[in-house]
Parts: structure tokens; sequence; C-alpha cells
């Protein structure tokens, strides 16, 4: 390439870049205010356990937001990076979850109980939420592990962030070991997929799948490793290994993060994955569409069998825990195998269910997870033992963590049954009974564990009432503020799910 | 079997033979060492393939970078706390449950990779790797690019937040 | 096929010419390294050996062949042995890439005057080849099972590391200016006396005290710093694979000095003579003029090299690591930074 060349190429790019520009501030404005965490970090450093870089990411997410609302929409950095309704709707659920989570911290006694130096900590969470950000919108299959890894790099980091508590560590370095080898899998997967078909851009690559004949057995080998790679992250059966111990382990701020935001952005990639890259299209997507999936990898039958998995695994193994974090761990689990029922009906309706569900998850977990801090700020422990008589000691807990419980559960009022109830319509309408059954199975499994925490709560212990918790008034706004979407979307669901629907259509290929 | 066809024999035993001896040896600083030349064959790999600037990339992050690091890894553990670094003991059922998922993932890969027809890009004479992977960096992969620079920023900040003391 | 062999014979004829020229360097350099000291600390230095004593070199090479080669016992014989190879072979194989003049022309064909000055990589195999000369020297450190090798060793791979990245963004300057990343067209950007050492003054020395750390050269000699490791990773080595790793670190240094040359002292290029004599591209004259103008640069070097270490005192371990890490490289990004905006707006 001479001098000459380079210039067209460059002046050809240069539209494209200004466009690209305007497309990305949400982002832009992320890593500055990752920028900034660290430089103010700096300036407060002498002063341990100053929240200040929390406050500066706070600010940040703020300002994040503001641009988001007022994204434009389009394909960007030479077909790279989509800004489409889709992505933006998973882009607000990993923001308000980094940003609640960020405000969790502030009351963790686990983070603050040593003189410990936090500014990392919110640096880390700016950093991830970028890294998931990206992901959402990824349509680069470098793109992708790239992002994946700047998500799974600080989530590694922040699991053992209390790294003198043992467990934590432990939890840390099983995460590395366990995220070291799916992504090395993953990029496996990217490099056949790339072999077969010459393209890293989901575009290219749907193009050429549709005008080529492949061979299906290194497309399907491709495939389930790329697969592997993201149901790791969405922590999906059989590549759910490490999360009881790292979601034990981590601290709660993040085992909460990792459960809600990680989990919803891995959903995200999956669905453009398999929607952009190995779906046929025509033009103009409505929420009606059918996907016309390419015939030569049955993928149906792959994320099918994942859910299931998932769901059946994680509820039955889930009935065994005495440790809340763990108990949770698999309930999350669970969630994953729900959710993968919506993935697996490959067709907007279940898009859009899978991101209503999302969205109350996000809001049900953040919740409970909330009250199992503010529990271990106060005793210490997060054996379902000790939490005997939480419901006399504080009502407020004990009400909370109900709601949540039967959020969790799915049943009405509350906004897990509104979550469900799509899912199990969508895939009701699309014919899948057999799913749909073993997933209503699998709910009534989860009633017993969800209720086992309700009632070490309130009918055990009734003579620890006398040892009353106190709650200082923070923190009862905060739990009322994540009881009221529980209740509420249970109740006025219409606005969200016609977010959802008209969101869901809208992938750009 | 011309010249090409030898040169990339002569570096994929390399790179095999090598790489066994790393999963094999007991002593983890002969497997260090061995990835050493398993790094040196991919690099040869590279060249042959005319992509001479990966192949120098390769040494200097993989053998430059990396493997130094994970040798002085190993050195300080084992010489100054004098803990014996060694891998345990391979029982019988390990080598024949690992014996067999390799043959079989072995198999499988040899199989995939020679019935199938993969994409062949036209081919392009190329002169100079190097202005094109700056100019693809700075045009079509400029996300990417800047993505992998705050990984790798969160990468050292992570590194250095593990590496404190308190 | 024939050509194929033509070449092979080609690279096969410079390789040997190259390589003895290196050890007759490396020879020639103890000699001058012995003789400077000498003069520096008013002593007479060699003079028994051959007149003026310059055949001390070779007599010492005999002494250490005829020497017993004592491998300690609990030592690994493999490793211990590969170590000096490796060193050695690295140290040889930077030469590869070295232009010693522009090109000579024989008919149409035109030879040059390097085994592959003009491999499109250029000065990154130097850096690739730097960051695989630790392993020698780790090996030897470790192999010997000596807890004072093992320190020189770990010392000199981390210093190695550190200042292999300060040395990387002084080159990328350079690269800016040249915009070329052959050493060949490093040498050619800067004809007359567009010499980067008065352009990237910074660069130089960013580069100057990287290489004297690259090279374990004094005052950054902490791997063999005697008061403290008895004779660092060599310490458990004797005869001839003590003198190979002697060898080794003067033909680093030869080519620490030869590289400086290239990319900062202007190569074969010098004002005015080349007008003044006015030889024709690719006469056998020329290319004598600019072998003799380039090895005079780095004897220059060589020389400033020797100079140093027998004016300077050694570093402590923590000053070295806080001049690699906290200086040089900032420095280093500033000055890309620097030249990149300058370049932009002329």
């Amino acid at each position: 390439m001479n001098p000459e060349q380079l210039k067209i190429l460059g002046s050809s790019f240069l539209g494209d870049l200004l466009k690209s520009v305007n497309l990305f501030y949400p982002e832009t404005a992320l890593v500055v205010t990752f920028l900034l965490a660290i430089l103010v970090d700096l300036f407060t450093r002498n002063r341990p356990s100053c929240k200040m870089s929390g406050y500066v990411s706070l600010i940040g997410f703020f300002v994040t937001a503001i641009f988001l609302c007022n994204s434009p929409q389009g394909m960007s950095f030479a077909g790279t990076y989509a800004v489409d309704a889709f992505s933006i709707f998973f882009k607000w659920i990993v923001l308000i979850t980094s940003f609640v989570i960020i405000v969790f911290s502030f009351f963790s006694k686990e983070l603050f109980g040593e003189e410990r130096q936090m500014g990392e900590y919110y640096t880390l969470i700016v950093g991830m939420t970028f890294g998931m950000f990206l992901l959402s919108g990824a349509t680069n299959l470098i793109l992708i592990y790239l992002a994946i890894e700047t998500m799974s790099m600080s989530s590694y980091i922040l699991a053992g962030y209390t790294k003198e508590i043992k467990r934590a560590s432990e939890a840390s370095l099983k995460y590395v070991i366990y995220g070291a080898t799916s992504s090395g899998i993953m990029i496996y997967g990217i490099s056949l997929l790339f072999g077969l078909t010459g393209s890293l851009n989901l575009s290219g690559i749907n193009a050429y799948l549709a005008g080529n004949n492949v061979n299906h057995i290194t497309l399907l080998i491709s495939g389930i490793m790329i697969i592997a790679g993201i149901g790791y992250k969405i922590s999906a059966v059989p590549f759910h290994f490490w999360t009881p111990d790292v979601y034990e382990g981590a601290p709660v701020t993040i085992t909460a993060y990792l459960s809600v935001a990680s989990k919803a952005a891995g959903f995200a990639i999956l669905i453009r994955l398999l929607n952009s890259a190995f779906t046929i299209h025509a033009a103009g997507d409505t929420i009606n569409t059918a996907w016309s999936v390419m015939k030569n990898v049955d993928w149906t039958m792959i994320i099918a069998v994942l859910s299931v998995l998932s769901m059946t695994l994680g509820n039955f193994v889930a009935v065994w825990q005495t440790n809340v974090k763990r108990l949770l761990a698999y309930s999350s689990i669970a969630h994953a195998g729900y959710i993968l029922m919506g993935v697996a009906v490959m067709n907007y309706t279940g898009v859009s269910a899978i991101m209503i569900y999302l969205a109350i998850y996000m809001f049900m977990n953040l919740g409970a997870f909330f009250v199992v801090m503010i529990i271990a700020n106060h005793i210490d422990s997060e054996d379902l033992e000790d939490y005997q008589g939480i419901g006399y000691r504080s009502p407020w807990l004990g009400v909370a963590m109900t709601i949540f419980m039967v959020s969790l559960t799915g049943l009405p009022p509350t906004a897990g049954f509104i979550g469900k109830l799509y899912v199990f319509t969508a895939v009701l309408n699309s014919g899948m009974y057999w799913l749909a059954v073993i997933g209503v199975l699998n709910s009534v499994v989860s009633l017993y564990y969800y209720v086992k925490v309700f009632r070490n709560m309130f009918l055990r212990g009734a003579e620890k009432a006398n040892q009353p918790i106190e709650l200082s008034l923070t923190v009862k706004v905060i739990l009322i503020a994540l009881i009221i979407p529980n209740i509420a979307l249970g109740i006025w669901f219409g606005g969200l799910v016609n977010w959802a629907n008209a969101s869901a259509a809208m992938i750009l290929k | 079997m011309n010249l090409v066809d030898i040169v990339f024999y002569f570096f994929a035993v390399i790179i095999v033979a090598s790489a066994a001896v790393v999963v094999l040896s007991k002593n983890i600083m002969y497997s260090a060492f061995s990835l050493l030349f398993t790094f040196f064959g991919v690099a040869g790999i590279y060249v042959l393939l005319n992509a001479d600037f990966i192949a120098v990339t390769q040494l200097m992050i993989y053998i430059g970078g990396i493997l130094v690091l994970i040798i002085f890894g190993v050195m300080l553990t084992t010489k100054i706390t004098g803990l014996e670094m060694k891998t345990g003991i391979t029982g019988k059922a390990q080598y024949a449950i690992g014996g067999l998922s390799t043959l079989v993932l072995g198999g499988t890969l040899i199989y995939v990779f020679n019935s199938t027809s993969w994409f062949k890009s036209p081919s392009v004479p190329t002169t100079s790797t190097v202005e094109a992977i700056g100019a693809s960096l700075l045009t079509n992969y400029l996300l990417p690019f800047e993505a992998a620079s705050v990984l790798l920023l969160l990468a050292m900040i992570g590194a250095a937040l593990i590496a404190r003391r308190k | 096929m024939n050509e194929i062999l033509w070449l092979l014979l080609i690279f096969g004829i410079k390789a040997i010419i190259i390589i003895s020229f290196v050890m007759l360097c490396a020879a020639a350099f103890v000699y001058l390294e012995r003789k400077i000291s000498a003069v520096i600390q008013n002593r007479i230095g060699p003079n028994r050996v051959g007149p003026f004593g310059l055949l001390q070199p070779f007599a010492d090479v005999l002494k250490l062949f005829l020497k017993e080669d004592i491998v300690p016992k609990n030592a690994n014989r493999f490793y211990h042995s590969l170590a000096p190879i490796i060193t050695l072979g690295v140290a040889f194989s930077v030469f590869a890439i070295i232009p010693f003049a522009s090109y000579l022309k024989i008919g149409d064909r035109v030879i040059h005057m390097g085994i592959a000055p003009n491999i499109n990589i250029g000065f990154l195999f130097v850096l690739a080849m730097t960051s695989v000369g630790v392993y020698g020297i780790t090996l030897a450190g470790w192999s010997s099972n000596n807890k004072y090798s093992l320190l020189g060793g770990l010392r000199s791979a981390a210093q190695m590391i550190s200042y292999e990245l300060a040395m990387g963004l002084a080159v990328i300057s350079i690269l800016l200016m040249s915009q070329d990343l052959t050493l060949t067209g490093i040498v050619e950007a800067q004809k007359g006396l567009k010499w980067n050492i008065f352009l990237q003054p910074l660069a130089f020395i960013i580069f100057l005290t990287s290489s004297f750390a690259e090279t374990n050269r004094s005052p950054f000699d902490l791997p063999e710093a005697e008061p403290e490791l008895v004779g660092g990773y060599n310490t458990e080595y004797s005869g001839m694979k003590f003198g190979m790793f002697f060898l080794a670190e003067y033909a680093n240094m030869a080519a620490a000095s030869a590289i400086i040359s290239l990319l900062f002292l202007g190569g074969w290029n010098f004002p005015f003579i080349y007008e003044w004599l006015g030889f024709a591209n690719g006469s056998v004259e020329l290319v004598l003029v600019q072998l003799l103008v380039f090895l005079a640069k780095m004897l220059f070097m060589v020389f400033f090299f020797i100079w140093t270490r027998w004016s300077i005192p050694r570093f402590r371990y923590d000053q070295l690591m806080n001049l690699g890490w906290k200086i040089l490289l900032p420095l280093g990004l500033l000055n890309i930074l620097v030249t990149g905006i300058i370049l932009m707006y002329i």
C-alpha cells in the first residue's frame, strides 16, 4: 500500500468514523468516567475508604444515561458495532444494575470493614460496564471476544477484591481458570467460524452461510464452542461449575452484579449471534416476523437442551443448599435456564419475553442480594440456619426478602410472574409444549427452596425477637425503591412490555 | 514434497514434540522451557505464511513477555520458598482417560480439518504486511483496537491491585 | 530450485563473513577494554603477547579452550550447556539484519551488504532477539543450581524486560521520522546531516541508556555485580562455556553499537564526503568508504561503552528499576507524542 492508497482509504473511512462517533457517546462517557475514576482515586489516595471515585462513577453513569436516552441508531465503526433499540434496552439493564451496585457498595461492611483502598473497585465496575455495553452491541467476532474479555477481566478481580478473605481469593482463582479455559474454547470456535466463512463481521458470516454450502459438522463444532464461551458467562449448565463457588466467595455486591449484568450482556450477544449470523433475513423485521433459522445445524435443539439442563440442575441442587449466596447462585443458574427457553423458540416474541424477564429479574435479584448483604452486615453470616428469626428481628428485611423470593418464584401479583408468563407464552406459541411443561415443573421445585428462606425467617427462631436489627433510613429507602418495581411491574407491566416489543425486532444486521 | 512442505513439517514436529514435553513433563521448569520451543515453532509457521510481523510479535510478546513471567514465577516460588513444584503423580486411570480423550478430540479435529472445504481468500502477493495491518487497525478494526487498550488498562490495574500488599 | 541454492550460497557466505567479523570484533573489543581501562586507571595493560599485547585476546581464548569444563554436581546438565549456546546464538543473530553499507552492484545483481537488511520488520527483529536473549541468562542462572547464579539470572531477566519497553518506545519515534521499518530505510532517511541524534535527542538518550541495560554493561551490570553476587549468572561456568558468555557480552556490545550508529548516527551517512569523492552508487569504492564510515561510528560507540564502564559507579537495583519504569518509559511516551504532533503539522 503506497501513501496515496492509504490516503484514499483514510478519507473513505473518515465519514464512517464521524458518524460512528455520534453513535458512540454513551460508551465514550463510560471510558471518560473510567479514566476520571482512576485519577480521582490518585488524588484521594491517602484517605482510605474514601468514596470519591464512587461518586464520580455515579455521576458518570448519570451522564451515560443522558446520552443513552438521546442515542441515535445505526451501524458504526465499519460494521463492527451496532447501536440499535435491542442493544440500548440491554445497555439500560446493565447501566441501572451498575448504578445500583455502586450504591449498594457504600453500605457493604464486607468491603469497607478493613481499611481497604476502594478506588479500583469503582474503576473496575465502570470498566466492566464498558465491556458489557460493547458486548450488547458487538457485531464483529473480534469485538465480541474483546468485550467478553473486558467484562471477565474486571469480574475476575472484583470477585477477589476482598483478597485477605481466603474464600474470595479462591473464588477469584477458580473464576480465572474456568474463564481462561472457556475463552480459549470460544476463540477456537471463532477461528473455525472464520476459517469457514472468511469473515469476522456477523453480517458477512450470515451472507456467506446463506449463499454457500458449508460443512455441517465444522459449523456445529464451532457454534458449540462459541456458545460454550457465552454459556459460561450466563452460567448455563454444563458451563456453570464456577458459579456456586464464585457467587459464594465474592463480595455480595459483586455476586449480585455478576448474576444480573453479565448475564444480561451474555444473553444479548447470544441472541444477536443467533439472529444476525445464523438466520436468513428478509428486509424489515417486525415483532411477528418468524426467524428462518438456517437448517444446517439444529440451533433450537442445542439451546433447548442447555435450557432444560440449566433449569433442572439449578433448581434441584438449590434445594440442598444451606448458604444463601450459594442458594441464589443455583437459583440464578435456574433462571438462566428459564431465559434460555425464550432463546430456544427463536423468534422475536421470545426475544421480547427475554427482555421483559431480564428487566424484572434485575430488580428481584438485586433486591434479594441487597437483603443478604444487609443481613450479613449485622449477623456476619450467610447461612440459612442463621436466618432464623430475622423476620422478627427486623420485619423490614423479612418482608422485603419474602417479596423478592415470591417474585423469584414467579407467583402473582409480583413482577416475577409477568416475566415467567411472557416466556412461557412465547414457548407455548411456538409449539414447544414439552419445554414449557419442564419449565413449569421446575418452577414448582423452585418454590420449595425459596419458601425455605421465608420459613427460616418467620416460622423459626421467634425467640430472637428481642435482638432487633436496626436499619438506617437510607437502607429502608433503598429497600422500598427495590420493592416498588417488583410489585408495580406485576400490576402495570404494559409500558415495559411495549418497550420490549418495540425493541426486540430492532436488531441491526 | 517441495521445500515449503519440508519447512512446514520441520516446524510442525518442533511444535508438537515440545508441546508434548510441556504437557507430559513432571518438572514444571522443563515444561516452561519447552514452551519456548513451541512458541518458536509457531513463529516459524507464521514466517512460512508470509506473516512476518505476526511472527516477530509472537516472539516479542509470548517469548519476551509471557513466558519470561511464567519462568520468573516458577523460579521465584521453587527456589526461594524451597517448595518443589512438580505436577501430581499421574495414575493409570488418568493416563487412560487423558489418552482416550486426546485421541477422540484429535481424531475429530483431524477429520474436521480434512473434510471441511475452508474459505479460501484470493491470494494477493504481499510485500509488506506491516502497513496493511496498521491500516486495518486504524480503519476497519478501529473499535476492537481501542477496546483492547481499555482491556489492557483494566488488566494492568487489576494486576497492580493483586500485587499490592493491602 | 537453482535460485534457492544460489540464495542459500549467498546467505551462507555472508553469514560466515559476518560471524567471523563479529568474533574478530569481540576479540578486538576485549583488547580495547583492557587497554582503555588501563589508560583510565594509569596502568599499562596487556603488553606481553605480540606487539602492544595485541594477541592477548587470542591467548585468552586459547587458555579458555584448554581449561577443564566443570559442571556442578547438582546442575542440570542439558540446560547448563544450552544456556551459553542460546546467549551467543542470539548475540550473533542480531547481525543478520544489520546493513554494513548500502548495496554493491555487480552486473545486474544487487548485493546487499548484510544478510537480510531489507527485511520488512526491521528493528522489531532486534527487539525480538533481545527478548530471546533473556533466556540464555535465565537458564544459566537456574540450571547452575546456585543461589547467586539464580539471583543474577532473575535480575538480568527483570532488567532486560524493563528496558526493552523504553527501548521500543524510543525506536517508535525514529520510525515516525523515517516512515520505514527497514534498517536500510532508516539510514537512508538520515541522509546528509539529518541524523536522528540531532532530530531526536531524547530518543537517543533513552535508547542509549536502555542499550547499556540490555547488554548488562556497567553502570547497569547488576546481574554480575561482584560484591553482591560473586559472578552472577555465570558463577558456575568455566572453560569455553564461560568464554561463550564472555564473547556474547562483547558481541552484544558490538551489536548495540552498530544499531545505535544505524538508528541515530546516520549509519554510513557522512556529510560532504560522498559528494566530494563522487563515487557511483553500487560501486566497490563507495561501499568501502561507507563501510569505513560505519565502522568508525561503531568503534566510537564501543569506546563510549568502555569509557562509561570505567568512569561511572554501578546503580543500585531499585534505582535501576525506577529509572526504567518511572523515568525512561514516560519520557519515551512523551517523545512519541511530541514527535507525532510535530510531524502532523509540518
